[in-house]
């Protein structure tokens, strides 16, 4: 089965001149893959996550997620999808500063309201001491590392047992234990829950051990 | 509290210092409101009680034909001449000769609350060689101080004094003054028919409007009548106060029905009483929304502030899932919790305010301190007004912010 179909993607920057960052991508991954996107910095390859992220909507081309073509959704429809589908780790973390960890990771399933408070807190809890950063739940998530913030928003990106996890180097300041842990949480939810995983990376070690290699070069295929 | 809610608290509580000036900036535009509008309110109460302490909001009285009637009919045939000369007003009956059948008439009316017969006839007031020209009423006591609380104004004495003695006489404080006689000495009053009798003062009058108190003399109305030799219910004039004096209109038509003498609502003549109070009442709704308008550009101002410090974390929350009604809800939810923390202090500090210019010394005519009125519906319309404007100030830029489009923010 398909997990996400990429046909004829084409995206230009115009600001501040017309600049094409992605040429005629196509490419289709099964549910349940795990594959990895790498190439030089500045290759396009966050640009293209973005995309298929559902949340940057201006391009060419169209993009469908389990059998859904998202490409034309109105903005609110695209974010009740990607608050369902869509689990997302940013290449800077992005947690929201003021709020407790905890909090941070809930927030999605808050959101999503499928499941009661107190099932939420036991699986955000689970997910922490899955990811080794059990006891950081009641601190701001701007009192904690850098490595800490990014296992904080790969709990979050998991909590509502996302369709689709994507990465943007999830594990770009992790340590070889760490990334390890990231790698095997990622390999199991791919086999067991049939998750399907995006992640870009620079690591060709974590690269190797994936599904597949997606490359782009100057924003395009290889 | 659902999860957008928890969302707003944090945002507010997380900047302290800024939710304290929001909510400052509303404690003061609806402590102004409150304020303004309790003043001018009571200002316009206080106007409007000076001018019925001497005028009731009903007059009926015998009015003099404005056209002096001709004795004969003019002659119909050409042939004729009709010659009169020195043409007079020749009234058979002056004044209202039996007041009684008419008060009986008015109690049936139920928006009227207060009804007096005055009998009233200038006259000269003599003490040794100094003279003066007054206004005497004869009042019916009780009924007047309904109308009037003339009792309220008597620097000396009792208004029943006048019901004991038949010689008793109140007199205005300029005009005691006038003919320099105290509070128990002998005056001669003079009518225009050239009777004379003996009054004994027994109080003093001071109203505050001074032509009044210079030429206001006060007896029982049966003393009148008996200085000018006239029968046991006359009267030169019936006076009625209703419940609303703005009803004054309506109730003279009803009135009308009723009697064939002159009924006069207080308002002809006197339009710029009204006008007056209806300009300061507009002044002060003007300058009070005035207040609150940059009230809310304040909150806007500082609602502005926050979407824009808080762009990340929009785009963030949007990125995970919530939508543009989500951060609408927010930034919304954050207004009006500041417009409820505002409008609250803000009735509050514009209660104490209207407090203390309540007690505030001012010492002019009646006055003793400023005037104020306590009317819940100014509070109520200070907090309507308050959280209508902290809304709309919060709403724009929660649309703002719900229009963000995340990527653009998270590209950095
Ligand atoms: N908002 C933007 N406006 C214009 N050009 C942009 C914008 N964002 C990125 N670019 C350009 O698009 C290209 C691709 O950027 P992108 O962020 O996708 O690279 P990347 O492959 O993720 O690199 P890195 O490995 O360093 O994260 C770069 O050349 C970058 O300069
Ligand atoms: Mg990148």
């Amino acid at each position: 089965m398909t997990a996400l179909s990429v046909n004829q993607i084409n995206k230009h920057f115009y600001d501040p001149v017309d600049f094409h960052v992605l040429k005629d991508i196509s490419f289709d991954i099964k549910q349940g893959e795990f594959v990895a996107i790498i190439g030089k910095s500045g290759s396009g390859k966050s640009t293209l996550l973005y995309l298929l992220s559902t949340m940057d909507t201006d391009y060419d081309g169209i993009i469908s997620i389990n059998d859904t073509q998202v490409t034309g959704l109105s903005q609110n429809k695209l974010a009740s999808f990607r608050n369902e589908h869509i689990g997302f780790v940013f290449q800077f973390h992005f947690l929201l500063p003021e709020f407790s960890v905890l909090d941070n990771i809930m927030l999605p399933a808050l959101k999503l309201k499928k499941k009661s408070k107190e099932e939420i807190e036991d699986k955000a809890m689970e997910l922490l001491a899955l990811l080794d950063i059990k006891g950081l739940e009641r601190k701001k998530a701007s009192k904690i590392s850098g490595g800490q913030q990014q296992r904080v928003a790969i709990a979050r990106a998991l909590i509502n047992s996302p369709a689709i996890i994507m990465g943007d180097e999830p594990t770009g300041n992790l340590d070889s234990k760490n990334t390890n842990i990231v790698f095997d949480t990622f390999r199991q939810l791919a086999k067991e829950q049939g998750q399907t995983i995006i992640a870009v990376t620079h690591d060709d070690e974590f690269a190797d051990k994936c599904d597949r290699i997606i490359e782009l070069s100057d924003g395009m295929l290889v | 509290m659902n999860i957008n809610q928890r969302i707003a608290n944090i945002f507010l509580t997380s900047r302290v210092r800024q939710l304290l000036v929001a909510v400052l900036s509303v404690t003061f535009g609806i402590s102004m409101y409150v304020f303004m509008n309790s003043f001018m309110s009571g200002v316009n109460e206080e106007q409007t009680e000076i001018t019925f302490t001497a005028m009731s909001h009903i007059k009926i009285y015998n009015e003099l034909p404005l056209e002096v009637q001709t004795i004969k009919p003019p002659p119909t045939d050409s042939h004729t001449v009709l010659m009169v000369s020195n043409n007079r007003n020749i009234q058979y009956t002056e004044g209202i000769q039996n007041v009684d059948p008419i008060k009986e008439e008015l109690s049936q009316i139920p928006n009227i609350t207060g009804v007096t017969a005055q009998l009233n006839q200038n006259v000269f007031i003599r003490n040794g060689v100094s003279k003066a020209s007054a206004s005497l009423s004869g009042i019916e006591t009780t009924n007047e101080d309904d109308l009037f609380n003339t009792s309220d104004y008597l620097v000396e004495g009792k208004l029943s004094d006048l019901d004991k003695q038949s010689n008793a006489i109140i007199l205005g404080t300029g005009l005691a003054k006038n003919i320099g006689v105290r509070t128990g000495n002998n005056v001669t009053i003079l009518t225009s028919d050239g009777l004379s009798k003996s009054f004994k003062v027994v109080g003093l009058i001071e109203t505050g409007a001074n032509m009044a108190d210079r030429t206001r003399a006060l007896v029982s109305i049966q003393a009148a009548r008996q200085l000018l030799s006239e029968n046991r219910s006359y009267a030169t004039e019936v006076l009625v106060n209703i419940t609303d004096y703005n009803d004054a209109q309506g109730t003279a038509e009803i009135i009308k029905q009723l009697t064939d003498y002159k009924v006069e609502p207080w308002q002809e003549g006197n339009e710029q009483l009204d006008s007056s109070n209806v300009l300061r009442d507009i002044i002060a709704i003007a300058v009070s929304l005035t207040i609150l308008i940059v009230a809310g550009f304040g909150i806007y101002n500082i609602m502005n502030m926050t979407v824009n410090e808080k762009i990340k974390e929009i785009a963030i929350l949007k990125a995970m899932g919530f939508n543009g009604k989500d951060v609408v809800e927010i930034f919304l939810t954050q207004s009006v919790i500041i417009g409820l923390m505002g409008g609250l202090t803000g009735l509050m500090l514009g209660a104490t305010i209207v407090k203390i210019i309540d007690n505030v010394p001012f010492k002019m005519g009646p006055l003793t301190t400023l005037p104020v009125t306590y009317d819940s519906s100014d509070y109520l319309m200070a907090f309507a007004f308050g959280i209508l404007i902290t809304f709309i100030a919060g709403y724009l830029p929660a649309r703002k912010a719900s229009k963000l489009d995340p990527v653009d923010i998270l590209r950095g």
